[in-house]
């Protein structure tokens, strides 16, 4: 249904690049990490924000973290992005959502809003815009 | 005789003042200046069951209960001193059995040579069936405001509501969406692969009901269909990705279409392509099942149509009166034909966009034709 973008899996594989998907609809997260591996990179997963927290305290090789926003939890994908961006600076934010659009002043410092839902193309796209900023 | 006439009519005329004053269908109050009560009129005496001994002496304002006391030490008597008059105000008389009669009063100032007050001439209406009149007024217009105030927080509650709703019945819906495109990638037999086809069909298909629903629910709300232009990126491409999804929802059918566009095309591109998934969707449903659909979008000068044909049985014209109305479901027949909210919408994106939406049906074919102006380049 949608074409591979087979073209960005070496580079990614070859920095072992890791990213961070959060996203409490299973189904929704399982295409973004099979989409982000396709593409070469490592994928962490998260069901919400509390599950992300724990992981970035564990792993200290998260480049990207990629999540909705609305999510249930004690915090939403924007408080999250904002504490991420607080407690780990140098992690890209990259932020979706099928129900609201956020503007750029809503968004952490150096933040990305990609609006659901989001085609494969988009997604590699934006990733790799925000890695190499 | 001559000189007693004048005397007899003067004493009659005497005897008629003094039966008006006691027995006008008013109350009458002569105060000193300070408001003690001088004289008061029978009709007064008789309302509030105070013998004329039992009124004289007393101060005006100890008729009056608490509030009406306070009104008439920081009011009444205050503007008396200062305007010399004050009339319609609305007061409450202690009678002597204890009701509360409503009165409306008007008072009058008479002033010395020196211009001190001599006396206070007060005349008392009773408004008893005027006050319950108000009384009813006021309370007709707290109900009002407070049947608005509920109205306004349910139409805030629908509204809540309504976003809920879209989004609680969407995420299942991008579940199922996402879950067809993991398949997707998998290897799979003719079979399953027919199957995950006919699933995406139905995703996209619910997910057009909802996107109507929520559209339709807005517009009754008052929100309207809010359109969001943008001429930077082409149409073309969300056409085709619309018939895409609609032969999706049949793959038994042929939608042929043609495109002859000069982008760009200043248009809310998703509201276009809902109006034309809609009209599709219609085409599919109602169309002859062995006749193509056919989708024809084209700009000549400054205008954009696109037109949806298919054959079938002409649309009777009493059905064709009716069908962008919502909810309208056509002659019967088919069950399986959703909720009537389609062609009404595609009307109200029309609508939004400044252009229009005809229909035309005989024996050959049935075509939906949107029309709309297109800016003219400056």
């Amino acid at each position: 249904m949608t074409g591979r973008a087979g073209e960005d899996r070496g580079v990614a594989a070859i920095r072992k690049i890791t990213i961070l998907v959060v996203e409490d609809e299973t189904l929704v997260r399982m295409l973004g990490t099979d989409m982000l591996e396709t593409a070469g990179f490592i994928v962490r997963e998260a069901g919400d924000a509390d599950e992300a927290i724990a992981i970035l305290s564990a792993e200290d090789d998260i480049a990207l973290l990629f999540s909705d926003i609305d999510m249930p939890g004690s915090m939403d994908g924007v408080g999250l992005a904002k504490l991420v961006h607080i407690r780990w600076p140098a992690i890209r934010l990259l932020l979706t959502s099928g129900r609201q659009s956020l503007s750029p002043e809503q968004l952490p410092e150096a933040g990305q809003f990609m609006r659901k839902p989001w085609t494969e193309s988009a997604l590699i796209g934006n990733v790799n815009s925000l890695l190499a900023a | 005789m001559s000189e007693d006439k004048p005397a007899l009519i003067a004493e009659a005329a005497a005897v008629d003042y003094e039966d008006l004053f006691e027995t006008a269908p008013c109350g009458y109050l002569s105060t000193d200046g300070n408001g003690r009560i001088l004289r008061a009129n029978r009709t007064f005496s008789d309302w509030t069951g105070f013998g004329g001994d039992l009124l004289a002496g007393r101060h005006f304002a100890d008729l009056l209960p608490i509030a009406g006391k306070i009104f008439y030490e920081t009011h009444f008597a205050p503007m008396l001193h200062v305007q010399s008059a004050f009339n319609e105000v609305a007061l409450d008389i202690v009678t002597a059995d204890g009701r509360h009669l409503p009165v409306l009063v008007n008072a009058a100032v008479r002033r010395d040579g020196d211009g001190s007050i001599a006396s206070i001439r007060i005349t008392l209406f009773k408004s008893t069936s005027r006050r319950a009149y108000e009384r009813g007024l006021i309370a007709q217009r707290d109900t009002a405001e407070a049947n608005i105030l509920v109205e306004r927080e349910d139409g805030e509650l629908r509204e809540q509501f309504i976003a809920v709703l879209g989004h609680d019945l969407r995420n299942p819906l991008a579940a199922i969406a996402s879950g067809v495109r993991l398949l997707d990638s998998e290897v799979l037999s003719e079979r399953s692969r027919k199957i995950l086809t006919l699933i995406d069909g139905s995703v996209v298909r619910a997910a057009g009901l909802i996107d109507n629903v929520l559209d339709f629910a807005r517009g009754r709300l008052g929100g309207g269909i809010t359109l969001q232009r943008e001429a930077r990126e082409p149409l073309e491409p969300v056409l085709r990705q619309v018939v895409a999804e609609l032969r999706a929802i049949a793959p038994d059918r042929t939608v042929d279409s043609i495109y002859n566009l000069a982008e760009p095309i200043d248009c809310d591109r998703v509201r276009i392509g809902q109006l034309v998934s809609n009209l599709l969707g219609n085409a599919l449903t109602h169309g002859a099942r062995n006749e193509p659909v056919r989708l024809n979008a084209q700009t000549h000068g400054c205008v954009l149509t696109i037109s949806i044909a298919n054959g079938g049985p002409p649309i009777s014209e009493a059905a064709r009166a009716r069908l962008f109305q919502p909810f309208y479901r056509g002659d019967g027949g088919v069950r399986e034909q959703g909720l009537g909210l389609g062609l009404h919408i595609a009307s109200e994106i029309a609508r939004a966009h400044g252009g229009t939406l005809e229909v035309r049906s005989d024996a050959a074919e049935t075509v939906f034709t949107f029309t709309m102006t297109l800016m003219q380049e400056v």
